[in-house]
């Protein structure tokens, strides 16, 4: 099966400093991937890369076996979406027209949204169980609730894959959870690639198909979670110690500081 | 709260249809203000002699006719298109740079074409298109040398464009102190009747030069109107939406410097629109681009008219500079919108 996004040997400098450097990452369609690592390890530099905002120093960037250079912001935006951790609204948009704006490549000229933009937005919105939020404005939200709403955002945009960086990180536990299984369901109802940035190393475990673990911007390891999530890889990585085992409700890998 | 903002707000998302009947009412009451506007002022104008005058019928006496179409149409024709390009170019600017303080002329086109302005008065060329040229080719300088500067890694970052704006601003300010400290009386009255925005020497040419401008202008940046309303929302948040934001930018800030160079250099620096309008603008229609931008627009034309038409009324047969009004009526207004709503800058 063909490659939804392919880095190879990408490598990207802040200045003198190597933020990534020789970065070898494939997703595959219908695949949720999780992107851990410590704080300044590269991850979001990574998902930066992934979308063409910035172009790699070395190496090169595929989207669907083409160049991510060759591509215009819409063509990028057409196929892949981004949820950012946080988002801060200057104008009072309402949850609907928040969603919309992902139609925006897909609008003709005159720019002003049809039934199709309408009937997709609201699917989306479905899809991600805000539909009741439609008129609320975003500024007034719950985190939760916000994230979903950047998720249907993403949806509508009607993309191959989703870039997701850290977008639990301001979530309580059944957020945080809410948010992984969603994920989870999108990439088995819609066949969607997702690739999520994220500190919740149990939930990404438990979730995620693939695990790319991040060092001081190269791979240390990559794999299925349970080979990569070992207690000597986590406490090199991370640089604290702790213990590896298995969640009794869940089997999911369980990782427990010391 | 919810009430409050949720205010202006219609169901749903906005039409193409909903921007049009909102645009012809505004039409409408742009048409009023001008009719009124032409029959206001020391010279009375009664409506049977509009009515000869409109239907074209004989009777109307020849200074009657010469005051309302050779002196009153060509100013408040140019008052118009001021008005519109002020308070469009405000809008622009403030969503480009994500600053609820900007206006038209934050990035130094005031000041540019004041220094242009006021140089050409210095040297005598206060006859025909003199300071016109002299301005407009100063807001070109400004404008260049903004962008120039602003044109940092990464494209153009707004902070650095607007740091550059205002030590430009700064700096033309200091010259234009200076030729102001040294000026002879007759000149100085040119030149401080010029800083506060002076619509009296309005001719037809300038209209026809200026309308065709600013009408293209306004299609072009319309364009953007989308890329405005994701842009609002955070540069980086437009690129993943798939907004060319760089081209954008590079286009808005030129468009709205060019339009608003080109009436500037005509009517002088009239301040408070393109801060005022935009933001009545936003509290009553919300912050839709797509509707705010013709909203505006034809709200600075309707507000600039009227306060011109005070501005040559009040202290008849004298005249007082257009801008003087409108920073007496701006002023006030926007301390009141200030504490009503705090420092929040959340549109609708």
């Amino acid at each position: 099966m063909d490659r939804i996004l392919s880095l190879k040997g990408v490598g990207f400098r802040f200045g003198p400093e190597w933020a990534l450097r020789d970065i070898s990452v494939d997703v595959a369609p219908g695949e949720l991937v999780g992107v851990l690592g410590p704080n300044g390890s590269g991850k979001s530099t990574l998902l930066k890369v992934a979308d063409g905002i910035l172009q790699p120093h070395e190496g090169e960037a595929f989207l669907k076996e083409r160049s991510l250079g060759d591509y215009t912001r819409a063509d990028v935006a057409r196929e892949v979406a981004m949820v950012p951790q946080e988002n801060h609204f200057r104008f009072a948009f309402s949850s609907l027209e928040v969603v919309l704006m992902g139609r925006f490549v897909h609008m003709g000229l005159f720019q002003f949204e049809g039934e199709q933009d309408m009937a997709v937005a609201l699917d989306a919105m479905e899809a991600t169980r805000c539909n009741e939020l439609t008129e609320r404005p975003i500024d007034e939200l719950s985190g939760g609730e916000k994230q979903r709403v950047m998720l249907a955002r993403a949806l509508a945009q009607e993309p191959k894959l989703i870039l997701l960086d850290e977008p639990t990180s301001f979530l309580d536990l059944r957020f945080k959870k809410e948010i992984f299984e969603l994920l989870s369901s999108l990439k088995k109802e819609r066949g969607l690639s997702l690739m999520i940035v994220s500190h919740d190393i149990d939930l990404s475990a438990r979730y995620c198909d693939r695990i790319i673990l991040l060092d001081r911007g190269s791979v240390y390891a990559e794999g299925r979670p349970e080979e990569v999530l070992t207690a000597q890889n986590v406490e090199a990585v991370y640089r604290c110690p702790v213990t590896v085992d298995k969640n009794p409700a869940t089997g999911s890998t369980r990782v427990s500081i010391i | 709260m919810r009430k409050a903002v949720n205010k202006g707000r219609q169901q749903g998302p906005l039409t193409a249809s909903r921007v049009l009947k909102i645009c012809l009412a505004l039409s409408a009451l742009l048409i009023v203000t001008v009719v009124f506007s032409l029959m206001t002022g020391t010279a009375k104008v009664t409506w049977s002699q509009w009515w000869t005058l409109f239907t074209g019928n004989a009777g109307v006496s020849d200074p009657t006719r010469l005051v309302i179409l050779r002196i009153r149409l060509p100013r408040v024709m140019l008052a118009g298109l001021s008005g519109f390009s002020l308070s469009l170019g405000g809008v622009v600017f403030q969503a480009l740079l994500r600053n609820p303080l900007a206006d038209p002329f934050i990035l130094g086109v005031s000041s540019g074409s004041a220094f242009g302005a006021v140089l050409g008065i210095m040297l005598g060329l206060s006859f025909g298109l003199g300071i016109p040229v002299m301005a407009f080719g100063g807001a070109l300088l400004t404008m260049y040398i903004v962008l120039i500067l602003g044109r940092k890694r990464m494209g153009m970052e707004s902070s650095t464009i607007l740091l550059s704006g205002v030590i430009i601003n700064a700096f033309f300010t200091a010259i234009i102190m200076f030729f102001i400290t040294t000026a002879t009386d007759d000149r100085l009255h040119t030149m401080l009747f010029w800083l506060y925005g002076d619509l009296s020497q309005s001719n037809f040419a300038e209209s026809a030069l200026t309308g065709p401008a600013v009408l293209a202008g306004f299609v072009v940046l319309y364009c953007f109107a989308t890329h405005l309303n994701l842009m609002t929302a955070g540069e980086e948040e437009a690129l993943h939406l798939g907004v060319d934001v760089r081209k954008a930018k590079l286009v808005c800030f030129l468009v709205v410097s060019l339009i608003v160079g080109l009436v500037v250099a005509f009517s002088g620096l009239i301040g408070f629109v393109g801060l005022v309008i935009p933001h009545m603008a936003r509290m009553a229609f919300g912050s839709d681009h797509r509707l705010l931008m013709p909203v505006s627009a034809l709200g600075g034309a309707i507000f600039l008219i009227a306060a011109d038409t005070v501005a040559r009324t009040v202290i008849s047969p004298s005249e007082l500079p257009v801008g003087v009004i409108t920073a007496f009526l701006g002023a006030p207004f926007f301390i009141y919108l200030l504490r009503k709503r705090g420092s929040r800058w959340t549109g609708s």
